[in-house]
């Protein structure tokens, strides 16, 4: 995409269907350069499934993505590594390699692909630790810290790759409201200081509506509604009312349940 | 369908069980495959090599021009590298820390092969030949075969049940999303640990094995240490050691595969971890036996 171009990922009628059931069917999405877009839906409805096909960690079944400007759906697997260093993907898991303490995890990217040897990797990930507040919990194992921390230590594994854009899995799930909010001030910031755009899974409201510039409400596996907070606050269709004040009953049938 | 006739059942039943073999041989050559393809990749990014990769600058703006833009693509020439730190880890875990069991099954199996000796070699007064038999059946068959099915239950089963748990706890996936690749990071410092561990492991293993030989000679058949060690250097060569240490190698790259292969392809949580262990093991067992066969008839 030209440099004076706006749009950062754009997917054009995405299908996607595991064992003959279709998650995504015709999925249309277009995010801004910069913009911290949430995605939101019901479980299963394939917003997880989205993210993935930016890294290349799911391949469409048909549609096309694009990022920057350059079609990416039909890579072959070794050119999504060129990809990856500018798409960060936090994991809704956070995924941090368990035989390794935190400050390993967060040095693992720096040695592999910033050249550092392994001192300076692992200064550097204090550093990058401490800027997230866990300087103190630098050297323990993943199994041994709390969600919170986990996420919060992944999200600056996550970043040393200085990512243009960075997607979110559930960022704030099982995290206390603290934590929470913390982690919403981080994808804020994210965005307005570097720039970085910014795509979340999400299903917490209190984060959706403070943090997000625009929404998408995915429903049977298509872009349902788009729009600003206050739009899709606004909205009068009853999918989105159904989604936006937590009601059992309504148009919008989570699977399984 | 029509009802099921009492000639039917039977048919059935045969075609069921026909589909069952038809269904477990798929899946056994879809295994096969998978570890071929793993072994190619791990060979791959041993050696230096080319990489087609795509130029970047050649992008259209999707907007004005749907049409997929065309794109150029380069070679570039890729050294092998190997993470120091995995390596080092690894052959700490599955050498390091073997040593003892390793040790202890060695000593064992020599003076095993010392009793099952003993009644020829009090019947024949054959105790010049103690050393010369018991060592060219450690150096060439026992120990390789014994360390290397051991080595199989204790480090293969360990490391089909990590990366299996890395698998489904998507730490492969966040390893690909941090542009790592997963085959060169975590499976090529596996092979080569795994490969150089059991063939240490089988020096040891063969020395050890030796010295219960020559103590249980002691003990059970009151010969001479340096009896049985003259029998042993006079008879055996370079040769015998070498077939051995070559099997170990071969042992070592198949435990070292299945099991990555079997950890890597996990479907479905912790039951799943539990059939790739099994399934790791197993194949293992099963290739372990066939490579010797196929390595003895072959240099017979």
């Amino acid at each position: 995409m030209d440099a004076g171009s706006s749009s950062m990922i754009v997917m054009r009628g995405v299908h996607k269907a595991f064992g003959g059931r279709p998650v995504l069917a015709g999925l249309d999405l277009v995010v801004a350069r910069g913009e911290v877009l949430y995605v939101i839906g019901t479980s299963g409805v394939g917003k997880s499934v989205t993210i993935k096909h930016l890294v290349g960690l799911l391949r469409v079944d048909a549609g096309e993505i694009w990022l920057a400007g350059r079609r990416i759906d039909a890579l072959p697997e070794r050119d999504y590594q060129v990809i990856r260093r500018k798409v960060a993907m936090v994991f809704q898991s956070a995924t941090l390699f368990d035989a390794m303490t935190l400050a390993e995890n967060v040095a693992l990217p720096l040695r592999k692909h910033r050249g550092l040897g392994a001192a300076a990797a692992l200064a550097d990930a204090r550093r990058r630790l401490d800027e997230v507040h866990l300087a103190d919990l630098a050297d323990r194992f993943p199994a041994e810290v709390s969600d919170g921390v986990r996420k919060r230590a992944a999200i600056a594994r996550a970043l040393t790759l200085e990512p243009e854009v960075v997607l979110f899995d559930e960022p704030t799930t099982g995290l206390d409201p603290q934590s929470a909010r913390r982690v919403d001030r981080l994808i804020r910031e994210l965005a307005d200081r570097r720039g970085v755009t910014a795509m979340v899974v999400s299903h917490d409201l209190a984060s959706i509506f403070s943090t997000a510039d625009r929404i998408a409400l995915l429903y049977q596996g298509r872009v349902h509604a788009c729009g600003t907070p206050g739009e899709i606050r606004g909205s009068v269709d009853p999918v989105v009312l159904q989604f936006i004040h937590g009601r059992a009953s309504g148009p919008m049938e989570t699977p399984g349940f | 369908m029509s009802p099921s006739t009492p000639a039917a059942a039977p048919a059935g039943a045969i075609r069921g069980s026909i589909a069952a073999i038809g269904t477990a041989t798929l899946g056994a050559a879809r295994d096969a495959g998978g570890i071929v393809v793993l072994a190619a990749e791990v060979l791959r990014s041993l050696f230096p090599h080319f990489d087609s990769v795509e130029d970047r600058g050649s992008s259209t703006d999707p907007a004005q021009s749907p049409v997929r833009s065309v794109r150029s693509r380069s070679l570039r020439l890729r050294w092998p590298s190997i993470d120091g730190r995995e390596l080092v880890r690894n052959l700490y875990k599955m050498g390091w820390r073997s040593l003892p069991i390793v040790t202890m099954t060695a000593l064992f199996v020599g003076g095993l092969m010392v009793i099952q000796f003993a009644s020829f070699v009090q019947q024949y007064g054959a105790r010049g030949l103690v050393g010369w038999g018991t060592g060219y059946a450690v150096l060439r068959e026992v120990g390789p075969l014994m360390i290397g099915l051991m080595f199989s239950g204790r480090v293969g089963a360990n490391n089909a049940a990590e990366l299996g748990t890395m698998t489904v706890t998507e730490q492969i996936d966040g390893l690909q999303a941090l542009a790592i690749d997963p085959i060169r990071y975590l499976i090529v410092p596996r092979v080569l640990a795994m490969m150089i561990t059991l063939a240490v492991m089988t020096m040891v293993g063969d020395a050890v094995a030796i010295l219960g030989v020559m103590l249980s000679s002691q003990l059970i058949l009151d010969i001479h240490p340096l009896t049985v060690w003259y029998s042993l250097v006079q008879n055996i060569g370079v040769g015998d050691f070498l077939h051995g240490m070559g099997k170990s190698l071969v042992f070592g790259a198949a435990i070292a595969l299945s099991s990555c292969y079997f950890g890597l392809t996990v479907k479905g949580g912790a039951i799943g971890v539990g059939k790739a262990v099994n399934a790791a093991v197993v194949s293992a067992a099963v290739s372990i036996c066939f490579l010797d066969f196929l390595m003895t008839y072959l240099t017979a």
